[in-house]
Formats: C-alpha cells, structure tokens, sequence
C-alpha cells in the first residue's frame, strides 16, 4: 500500500520535494482530527538540530505510515493528480520562500497544493476585500489590479465573490496575472460559479496564473479554513491592499495576519456611508497609510525594495492610471455624452436610467449604444450600472 | 305507443359545445323515471329536481314509466344544465305543451325544487354553441339571459321559472325579450402617466405590448413593478367582438363573470398569488377539469407577481402551455383544451432581500444565496421571457413631481401602429412573439445579423437568445416604423436582460 502512495506522490510533487515525504506527511494528517499544524507545533516545541530540512523534520515526526491512513490517503493523492496539482512540503525548493519565512515559529501550512503557474517570486499585492461588495469596490479593485499587474506585479487574493473576483478578473490577462488562494480543496467545486470548469479559475490558470490552497483535495470550506487562508494571501504577498469589509470582515483579519508578517498594509477610503467602508477607515484610523490608486501600491512596493519585472510603456510607477493614457485605445464606442458621464462619475457605476438623463439620450439610442460599449469591452455592467472597464485620461 | 318529444340543449367539454338531444316518451312498465345516455351525477339527479319543480308549478308528473334518453350517448354529460330541456320534454311527451313549440327550440338551465330556473356555469358558450348548431330559440334562465343575448342572430327567451315556461311554450303569454349585457367602455384603466421614472422599464413594457413578448421585471419591493404590469393592459389594442366574446366564454366557463356583466373589450389581466397551484394556474379539477388561470387570461396578461417564491414545479407546468398557446388537459372521460395566448408579465425580487444593487439599501442576503436564488430564475421559463428588466426605486422628488413620461393614449397608439405595420408586412394580424424567425430573417439586415451573433458571443449570453432577440429587434424596428431591422434595433434588443452577478469579461 505504501509503495502505491509513494509512487502517486512522485506524481504530484513540485520540485525538491521527496514522494516519500509527503506521503508520510498526507497518511499523517488524513486522520480524523489530527491537522498538519500539529506537525508544525511539534517541531517548533522539540527542536532537533540534526534533521535541517523543515520537510524532513515533518516526515519524521509523522513517522512511517499506518496501513489504513496510506490507504485513505491515495485516493486524496490521487484525486490531486487527476486536477493537475502540484505539492510541495515547507522549505522545498518548490514551495514559496517568502511564506516559509520563520517556519515552525511562524504559522506555514505544511505543503502548499497548487495549479497553474504560481510564480512565487514575483512581487506581489494582495487585494482583499468582501464578498459583499458595493459597485464602488469592485470597481475599484479592479482598477488596481489592473494597473499592477500591467506593470509585472502579481495580484494575490481569495477565491471569493465580490472584491476578490474583481481583482482577478482584471488582472489575469495582463503580465503579472494573479493568484487564487482558495479556503477549500481543489476537488471542491467552491465557490460553484468560479470553480465550474472553463469559468473563472480555469481561465486563471489558462492565462498562467495560479490556483494553491493548503488543503487536501476534499476539504469543504468553513470559516476557519477560509480565515487561515488569509494568512497566506498576506504571506504571498509584498503589499496588502483592503477595499472594502464590514466591522467584523475577514480583510480585517487578513490586514492583522499581514502586519504580523511584516507586510506593508494599505486601504482604500470609502463612502462614509456605506458598511463596506468600516473595514478600511478602521485601518486608516489606526494609522495604515491610505492607497488612493495604483500609484500608492507601486510606490509601497518600491519601498520594500521589491524590483519591477515588466515595465510599462512609459516608464512611470503607474504615474497615469492605467488604459487610454498608457497606451491609448480604440476610438470610443459611446457616444460623447454618455461617454463624458460615465468618466464623471468614474469608479462609481451609473444606472441607465441616470444616463439617459444625464447625457440626455432617448432610452433605444442609448440601449444600443451601451450594447455596443459592453461588446467592445469599453463599459462594464453590474448590478450597480455601468461604468468605463478603464479610468478615464484626465480630461477626456 | 305515444310520440317522442326531442329537446335540444348543447353540453360543454371544456369550450367545445356539443349538441345534444334530450328524447322523451312514456313506456309501459312500472310508473318511473329511467335516463339512459351517459348521465353523470348531477345530471341523473335531474330526475327528481323535475319532478319536483314540475309538481310545485302545479302541473302534472304522469303515474307512467318514462324513458329519457341523452344523445349521442356516447359523449359525458356533466352539469345541471340538462333540467330545463328534460323538464320541457316530459311536459310535451305528456301532452302538456305542444310538441310543435319544440321546433328550433333549444334549452339550458338548471332548476330548482321550487321550480325557479337558474343559470349554469358556462351559458355564454352555450349559446355560442347553440347558435352554432342551427338554434332559433334559447330557452335560458332570466339570470342568464343578458349574457346568451350577447351572441346574434338568436332568439333568446329568458324565463323566470317552469310555470312561465310552459305558458310561453302553450303561446298563452309572450315571450319576453331579453336585453343584450352590452360592451363596457375600453380605456378605464389606471394611466401610464401616473408612473414615475423609469424610461427602460416603460420601454420595456412599449415592445411587449406592441410584439406580444413575455416581460420580466426586476426590482426591489415598491420600485413600480406592479403599477407598470396594472398599466400595460390599456397599451394593448381593444379586443375584437369574437375575440371578446371567446374571453367571456372562458370567464362564464369558470364562473368568474356575473352574467349580466357587460362584454369587455379591454383584454384580461389575471394576477394569481404565487401560493396557487399548478392545477389553479393551468386549469384542471375534477369531471370536466376547469380553466385555469393561463386560460382565464387569454388574449390578455398573465401577471406573475414573486416569480421566484412561485414552487419550480408550478413553473415548469406552464411551459408547456405557453409555448403552444394552450392548455390540453386529459382525463378519463374528457380531452380538454383551452386557448392560452397570453403575455406573461413576471415580476420579482432581484435577490431574496430586494436590495441587491439598491444605491441606499445595503443587500443583506449572503452572496451564495443570491447566486442560488438567481440560479432559480435561468432555466427554460427564463429562455421565454424576451424582455428583462432591472429597476430601482424612483427617487423620491421624482414621486412627488409632475409625470415625466407618456401617458396610455400616446403610448398606445404607437403600439397600434406597430401591430398594424406587422400585419401589413405579413398579410394578416400575427404577434412578432409568436411569428417564426424564419419569417422574421429575410426582413433583417446581413450586419444586423453579425452584430447579433457577435453580441451574443462577446456578452457570454447563450446561442438561444438568438431568436428572442431577433424578435425583439423585430418589434423595436416595427415600433420605429421601420421595414428593416438595423444593427441599432438588435443591438437595444441585446441590452434587456438582467445584468450577470458575475460577468463573463
Ligand atoms: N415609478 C413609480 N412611479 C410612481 N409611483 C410609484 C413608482 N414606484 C412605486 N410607486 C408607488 O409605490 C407603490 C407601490 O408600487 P408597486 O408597483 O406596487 O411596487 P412593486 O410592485 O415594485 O413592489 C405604488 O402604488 C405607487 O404609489
Ligand atoms: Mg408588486
């Protein structure tokens, strides 16, 4: 039986990472109430010298496999395999260093499991907020990922709806692509409209981004899973950027994991009215410097020393918000009017009906019109309204 | 051997009147009353109804052996509606009303012990039905009478019980006339003015009134859902008088018209909660099963108010009827079909709180719940609706300020106008709805049809929206006194649908 497990390991393994490791490590931790991080607490509390590889020292620590935890554990290796994952153990050369960083003293999941292309070394943001999102926020952290990631910086954030989905979505076709880190495992369809193949983090993964979580494969998603998860979002990131959250969110959670990390913390300032707004004016409150645009995170990033990959045309930091100015685009679809309104009102959406009064268009004219825009990719539709997919240059 | 009495009365299955002869005679036997021909309860206990009624009216129940006889016998008889023609048969087979005053002469109605005569369900397409099958006369209940005078060229005689009838059948006393229900008035309704804001939505209501396409209407609780669908029913053109009448046909059918109600000519609008059942909703019951709600809203609007709190089952039972435009209902004993052309008008929450994109109101509902409570509406019922709609509430300055749209009159004329314009193109009267896309095509531009399967494509909407847009476009370019579809008509027909939680791109 351990020889089969073995030799499904040496399937799945990323680079440096002994088969016979993890599978030690997985037949330990497939057993009912025994979590991997008891493996961790274990090294921190006794520690042995003679063993220098974190991986090594949990392989020997879990010990050689029982028969029946090898048997429950093929299938779950198995079931990674089958989805085209790849793991890696603590400290191996495939897993992150910079979220191995202080391992056993600091909380690192054991292995990391991951689709697609993860690029841990590439500088990073993460952009987290909730799933309850206003169409100010999303707008917003998609107009930061945007710009980032068009400068060669990888956007990291949860696989949730709402902020986290705003910022992949606008970051996956561009250089830095992005990263999903998920609160479940990968054989789980969750949340269903990104997971379902071919929608959201299938063309993640198309586009070289990367899926990871530090689950096994069919861990359903609970809230205490989903809260660890964004100890590694702020692990894998350089800089960590809340948009939106109520009183109690998670992102506030996330911005404590961050600073516990050492990472740079920003948030976006909201509508004073709006719930989501608690979150970030909370941290602002506390003194977390405010992220006005993609220049601020550019700017943090270059003070934590991180280099820029892929330079943009014109070489500023993301001096310009990003699109028309950067490099300009089509002609408009819309016309003027309409156009001119939504730059206006620009991150925010603005309902048809504000339209057709604002820019003064008959109700068909400007139905097509705005069909035209959303085909050609210029405007983007939520339930909030529209708005421009891309700020508008200054005075256009 | 005495001589047979024959009188003609029509029975209902469903809509479809079918004649029927009620034959009389006396027998040699024990003294009693046998009914043959497929008598169903109601109609067996007609028997001791007549003979009741036929004593208290002071005339004669013979001490023979009486034989009835229901024809064709093979078709059910179901109702109280064969008192009146049996008590009117045994009279003249006792010699106690000239037989000749049979002649042409039909019957329906039901009796009462104390033999006062009384409407049956359905006397409007009786009477149709009978005039059908070569009537002169209709004897019907007084109560009835306005309603079967609505039908021409018969001779409706309302009585008022079997004494009267039998004076009028000896001719000792003249037939009364009975006055037409007469035609309400069209264009009472609530106006279109009294809406506020709103201008997709009224646009929205403008191409379904005019190309007879379903609507959905999304929007928070008191955002106008409601008062939209009340007003869409003075924007569809008056009813025709046998379109009229075929409505009030079902309407008496299901006993939901009072009989001496005038013919309205302004089409349905049927609003059932979203607690009826299927069977309410489509028809059905027990015997000769009922029309239903889809049927009672014939040639008018079917209102789905909470389309989402209505149980999927429920919905699923009205594809069907809605795609063929009628409602077939089996039974043992009966093949039931009722027309069902209607427009149907859903409304709904946009997520199980109504907030959901509300500028003001924060959404309380978890995001997962709103993805399933949408994932309810996709599906085949949704692929019918060819116009959705998202609404907000209307700012409240608007509420209070002066109207800032269209009233019915305006509105409706150009509906009038489009339907006449698609009449024209196709030679005679056809919803754009309902005309097959094959017809639609030839009179569509070729780049209207690219920016049509582009849009699609690039929308992330499915292939099967084709059609429904086409159409759409198709009414849009009617309503612009167009010949040709443009790219601009496709492409406003591409812009109703509710936006995507989650967008493609
Ligand atoms: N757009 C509007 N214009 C004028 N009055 C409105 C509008 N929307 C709502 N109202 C007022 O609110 C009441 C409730 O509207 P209703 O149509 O029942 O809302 P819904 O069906 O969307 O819940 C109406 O009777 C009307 O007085
Ligand atoms: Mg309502």
């Amino acid at each position: 039986m351990s020889d089969r497990l073995v030799a499904a390991c040496g399937e799945v393994v990323g680079s440096g990472t002994d088969p016979g490791a993890l599978a030690r490590v997985v037949s330990w931790s497939v057993r009912p109430r025994r979590s991997p991080d008891a493996l961790r607490r274990a090294a921190r509390d006794h520690p042995d010298d003679t063993v220098a590889a974190p991986s090594a020292r949990l392989a020997t620590l879990a010990g050689p496999p029982r028969d029946d935890d090898a048997g429950a554990a093929l299938p779950l290796v198995r079931a990674w395999a089958d989805a085209g994952v790849r793991v890696a153990l603590v400290g191996d050369p495939g897993y992150p260093p910079r979220v191995a960083e202080g391992w056993p003293e600091v909380d690192a999941p054991a292995w990391l499991a991951w689709r697609g292309h993860p690029d841990w070394q590439a500088p990073a943001v993460a952009i987290v907020g909730a799933r309850r999102a206003s169409g100010y926020g999303t707008a917003v952290a998609a107009w930061l990922a945007d710009a980032v990631a068009r400068a060669g910086v990888r956007v990291v954030s949860g696989g949730a709806l709402g902020i986290d989905a705003a910022a992949h979505r606008a970051a996956l076709e561009q250089p830095g692509g992005t990263t999903v880190v998920l609160g479940c495992g990968h054989a789980v369809a969750y949340p269903r409209p990104h997971a379902t193949p071919g929608r959201l983090f299938d063309r993640i993964v198309a586009h070289g981004g990367a899926v990871v979580s530090e689950a096994l494969p069919h861990q359903p998603p609970r809230a205490g899973p989903v809260r660890a998860r964004n100890r590694i979002v702020a692990a894998l990131a350089d800089v960590v950027v809340v948009v939106e959250g109520g009183a109690r969110s998670g992102s506030l959670l996330t911005a404590g994991a961050s600073a516990e990390r050492g990472r740079t913390v920003l948030a976006v300032p909201g509508d004073v009215r709006a719930t989501g707004s608690a979150a970030p004016h909370r941290l602002l409150a506390e003194g977390v410097a405010p992220c006005t645009g993609p220049d601020d995170l550019l700017a943090a990033l270059a003070a934590v020393g991180v280099p820029r990959r892929h330079p943009d045309g014109d070489g500023t930091a993301g001096g310009a918000p990003p699109g028309v100015a950067a490099a300009p685009g089509p002609p408009s679809t819309l016309p003027p009017a309409a156009r001119a309104v939504l730059a206006r009102h620009w991150p925010r959406p603005v309902r048809l009906e504000d339209l057709a009064i604002e820019a003064a268009l008959p109700i068909p004219t400007l139905l097509a019109a705005t069909t035209r825009a959303a085909v050609a990719g210029e405007v983007v539709e939520t339930v909030e309204g529209l708005r421009l997919r891309r700020a508008p240059a200054p005075g256009r | 051997m005495t001589a047979v009495a024959v009188v003609r009365s029509i029975a209902l299955v469903g809509l479809e009147p079918h004649p029927v002869r009620v034959e009389c005679t006396r027998a040699s036997g024990l003294p009693g009353l046998r009914l043959v021909g497929l008598p169903d309860t109601a109609v067996r206990e007609a028997g001791d109804r007549v003979r009741t009624a036929i004593q208290r009216a002071g005339l004669t129940w013979p001490q023979d052996r009486l034989v009835v006889n229901l024809a064709p016998a093979d078709l059910p008889k179901v109702g109280t509606g064969f008192d009146l023609p049996l008590a009117v048969g045994l009279l003249a087979a006792t010699g106690q009303v000239p037989v000749g005053s049979l002649a042409g002469l039909f019957a329906v109605g039901e009796l009462g012990l104390d033999g006062r005569a009384r409407p049956a369900t359905g006397s409007l397409p009786a009477a149709a039905g009978a005039r059908a099958h070569g009537a002169r006369r209709l004897l019907v209940p007084s109560a009835a009478a306005s309603e079967a005078a609505l039908i021409d060229g018969l001779e409706v005689v309302p009585v008022d019980d079997l004494a009267e009838t039998v004076a009028v059948l000896r001719g000792e006393r003249p037939a009364r006339r009975a006055a037409p229900a007469g035609v309400a008035p069209a264009g009472t309704g609530p106006d279109l003015a009294e809406v506020r804001g709103q201008p997709v939505a009224r646009r929205a209501v403008e191409l379904a009134a005019a190309g007879g396409h379903h609507l959905l209407l999304s929007g928070p609780p008191g955002c106008g859902k409601t008062m939209l669908a009340h007003r869409m029913r003075g924007l569809l053109p008056p009813l025709a008088v046998d379109e009229a009448l075929e409505v009030a046909a079902i309407h008496s059918l299901a006993g939901e018209r009072a009989p001496d109600q005038p013919l309205d000519l302004e089409p349905p609008l049927r609003e059932p909660h979203h607690t009826a059942s299927a069977a309410a909703l489509v028809g059905g019951g027990s015997g000769i099963p009922r029309p239903g709600e889809l049927s009672l809203a014939h040639r008018g609007i079917l209102l789905l108010d909470e389309l989402l709190e209505t149980p999927r089952w429920v919905l699923d039972a009205l594809r069907q009827p809605l795609e063929r435009g009628s409602v077939v209902i089996t039974r043992a004993r009966a093949r039931v079909v009722y027309p069902a052309r209607v427009l149907l008008v859903a409304a709904t929450n946009p997520c199980p709180c109504g907030h959901l994109g509300d500028p003001l109101r924060a959404c309380a509902c978890r995001p997962d719940r709103v993805e399933r409570y949408r994932s309810r509406l996709s599906g085949p019922l949704l692929d019918r609706l060819d116009l959705q709609v998202d609404l907000r509430p209307v700012d409240r300055r608007h509420l209070l300020g002066p109207p800032d749209g269209e009233g019915t009159a305006t509105v409706a004329a150009r509906v009038l106008a489009a339907r006449q314009l698609a009449a024209e193109r196709w030679g005679r009267p056809a919803l754009v709805a309902t005309t097959p896309t094959a017809r639609i095509r030839p009179t569509v531009r070729p780049a209207a049809l690219r920016a049509l399967a582009d849009g699609l494509e690039r929308l992330g909407r499915s292939a099967r929206a084709f059609d429904r847009c086409l159409r759409v476009a198709r009414t849009a370019a009617d309503l612009a006194g167009s010949e040709l579809v443009t790219t601009e008509h496709v492409e406003e027909a591409l812009a109703y649908r509710l936006p995507s939680l989650e967008p493609a791109r």
